[in-house]
């Protein structure tokens, strides 16, 4: 060989490598860095294949995990999150977890193995037709019949969980097509189609705006989705306009900002839903009327006009009519509409004095007397003392709702939530995810007794990987919100919610290797948050709480936001 | 009286596009009464004669989430009313 080779004219032929090679590399050149899965029969090719690649494989230890560390790991560092998990059973188990990830919007990339296409179709050993299965509950899907199509349909499929409103993209692979041998270039780039906000419906939302009394911003998981963040602090500082969010929503607004009253709906501030109750304009911004946010639609915001801000069309007018809809991309929609309204205060004094004097009134209280543990001021205190790199991941329950309610949040991606599908068993391989996305952040699963045990075998995954994840266990021995429902609205008939033989979860983290204690007391908060925090490692705080604690206040099923009950 | 909605709609021939359609109209209550296919190259042709379930769905909703789907290159929708028998 010469010492000098000559400069290349064309650009090199692809090589000829296997789909499973393929795969892999297309992933690299999407800058995936970490992927989260389990092997089997059917995508062993693919798994050959990583060996010497640059991604980094966690091994789960259930599907389910996969699929919802991959969806946490995309809701915090805002990138594409990758689940891979071969046919049949191993699909079946990331269904979950894919029903997460679309409910609440994050981007992720599921990849799965499947028999050959010469006997697809014809009920062979770990054979699942996936993509009829979660045909439901993804954005898109893509089966993948020719190699040479495999980074075209990665590319794809990255581009599509990651535009406009996010969700997961499945992508099957057939066995022969993981080892077919092909030359397939890479590199589409798939260029992105920005639709721009229609200058006259952000002047339209401007009159609205201006007209109104007691206008308020309702804020959804779509700023930041949307990376409005910045933009929308900037709108409710520059006109002073109060606002709520949604479970999803919460820190937009930092949660002890001024104007800033809390989350709306079943489990809401009693300020936020007196607001919304009150309002004369909603200024909806990336949300979807959820039920859980509403209560009875028929009667939420009675008084409100509407203007929606949302990326989804189809979200416009869907449950609630919409007077002033603003299409497009959220953020740009947002600042062009801040700088109309920045032109001139708005006359609102007298409302934001109402909602604030309301807020005020309506504080939440830390004073329970005993000398058991209450949830909620220890999640108050543990989210004040972990401080601006807080995140938490929440299981289901009512501890992910004493969280919503009292934690602290500075920032949106710092509360970490199964919300739309409500799914319990997401707090700990969230948490998994969430760290593996931001080492530096601390991260803390949030979880009950009943969603721990769901997915409580990826302690292993958080022992084998050296992840420092810290978890608050809040144990009452039940299934706390189910048993709240039984006594509340089915005459106290509890069924078949007493987890009251819940093993000794100390003992359980120290079987797999993970440092844990016990908090029994009030007294023992303080010092046991202080250890779980100060832990170089994976830590447990199995925290023992009062079964007959509840989520105050509460909306009845079906009722409206005015109607919130109170405890005792 | 009763309302029915032609959509016609121009989709790609992937694998499961047709499934995608049709589970998504049904799962978002409505009745579909007629189906009529025709191939054009590597698209479909639809028309989907549909009904709501309810006073509450609506077919400008529905118009939208078929929209969003990847793979619909265009659709339409008409409104007939007609005497119910």
């Amino acid at each position: 060989m010469s010492a000098a080779a000559p400069a290349l004219k064309t650009p090199p032929a692809p090589a000829v490598m296997t789909g499973a090679r393929l795969l892999v590399s297309s992933l690299e050149r999407m800058g995936v860095e970490v992927v989260f899965g389990y092997p089997g029969g059917a995508i062993m090719p693919i798994y050959d294949a990583l060996t010497g690649s640059s991604l980094k494989h966690i091994l789960v230890r259930h599907e389910q995990a996969a699929a919802f560390a991959a969806d946490a790991y995309a809701r915090l560092s805002g990138r594409v999150g990758v689940c891979m998990a071969t046919s049949g059973p191993g699909a079946t188990n990331l269904i979950t977890g894919i029903a997460n990830a679309m409910m609440d919007s994050a981007p992720m990339v599921c990849i799965t193995g499947n028999v050959p296409q010469g006997v697809m179709g014809t009920d062979a050993f770990q054979e699942i037709d996936i993509l009829g299965v979660t045909l439901p509950i993804v954005k898109h899907s893509i089966l993948v019949r020719d190699a040479a199509e495999i980074p075209a349909a990665i590319e794809q499929a990255f581009h599509i969980a990651a535009s406009g409103r996010p969700g997961p993209v499945l992508v099957d692979l057939p066995k022969d097509v993981q080892f077919a041998e092909t030359a397939a270039p890479f590199g589409f780039n798939i260029p992105n189609e920005t639709i721009e906000a229609d200058p006259d419906a952000i002047a339209e939302a401007e009159r609205f705006i201006r007209a109104a009394e007691r206008p308020l911003i309702y804020i959804g998981g779509g700023v930041k989705i949307g990376r409005a963040t910045e933009a929308l602090r900037f709108f409710a500082e520059t006109t002073g306009i109060p606002a709520v969010a949604t479970l999803n929503a919460l820190g937009t607004v930092p949660t002890d900002a001024p104007g800033f009253l809390g989350m709306l709906g079943m489990h809401g501030a009693r300020a936020a839903n007196e607001a919304v109750q009150a309002s004369d304009l909603l200024i909806v911004m990336g949300a979807r009327f959820d039920d859980r946010a509403t209560g009875k639609l028929a009667e939420f915001a009675p008084h409100a006009r509407v203007v929606h801000f949302d990326v989804d069309a189809s979200e416009i007018g869907k449950l609630r009519e919409t007077h002033v809809a603003v299409g497009g991309e959220i953020r740009p929609s947002i600042e062009a509409l801040t700088e109309r309204l920045a032109a001139a205060p708005l006359t609102i004094d007298p409302w934001v004095i109402r909602c604030a004097s309301a807020a005020e009134r309506h504080a939440a209280r830390y004073d329970a007397p005993g000398e058991g543990v209450y949830a909620p001021a220890l999640l108050k205190q543990l989210s004040e003392m972990a401080g601006d790199r807080f995140v938490a991941a929440c299981d289901v329950g009512q501890h992910q709702m004493w969280a919503a309610q009292h934690c602290r949040f500075a920032r949106p991606e710092a509360h970490i939530t199964s919300g739309g599908l409500g799914a319990m068993g997401f707090g700990l391989p969230a948490g998994l995810g969430a760290q593996m996305a931001d080492p530096d952040a601390i991260v803390v699963t949030i979880a009950g007794d009943g969603g721990f045990m769901m997915n409580v075998q990826e302690l292993a995954t958080l022992r084998r990987y050296g992840v420092p994840l810290k978890i608050v266990l809040l144990d009452n021995s039940s299934l706390g919100l189910v048993r709240q429902w039984q006594e509340l609205f089915f005459a106290e008939n509890y069924s078949e919610i007493d987890l009251s033989d819940n093993p000794d979860f100390v003992k359980v983290a120290e079987a797999f290797g993970v440092e844990a204690f016990r908090i029994d007391r009030r007294d023992q908060v303080e010092a046991g948050l202080a250890r779980l925090l100060a832990a170089k490692g994976a830590c447990l705080a199995h925290v023992v709480i009062d079964p007959k604690e509840n989520v105050w206040p509460l909306v009845p099923p079906g009722k409206s936001n005015a109607e919130m009950m109170e405890g005792a | 009286m009763i309302m029915s909605d032609t959509i016609h709609i121009h989709i790609d021939r992937a694998d499961g596009s047709l499934q995608r359609l049709i589970g998504l109209v049904e799962r978002r209550g409505f009745h579909i009464d007629g189906i009529n296919m025709a191939d054009e190259g590597a698209m479909r042709r639809i028309a989907l004669t549909v009904r709501g379930r309810d006073a509450a769905r609506s077919i400008d909703t529905l118009g939208r989430q078929i929209d969003r789907l990847i793979g619909v290159a265009r659709i339409q929708a008409q409104t007939f009313q007609s005497e119910a028998a």
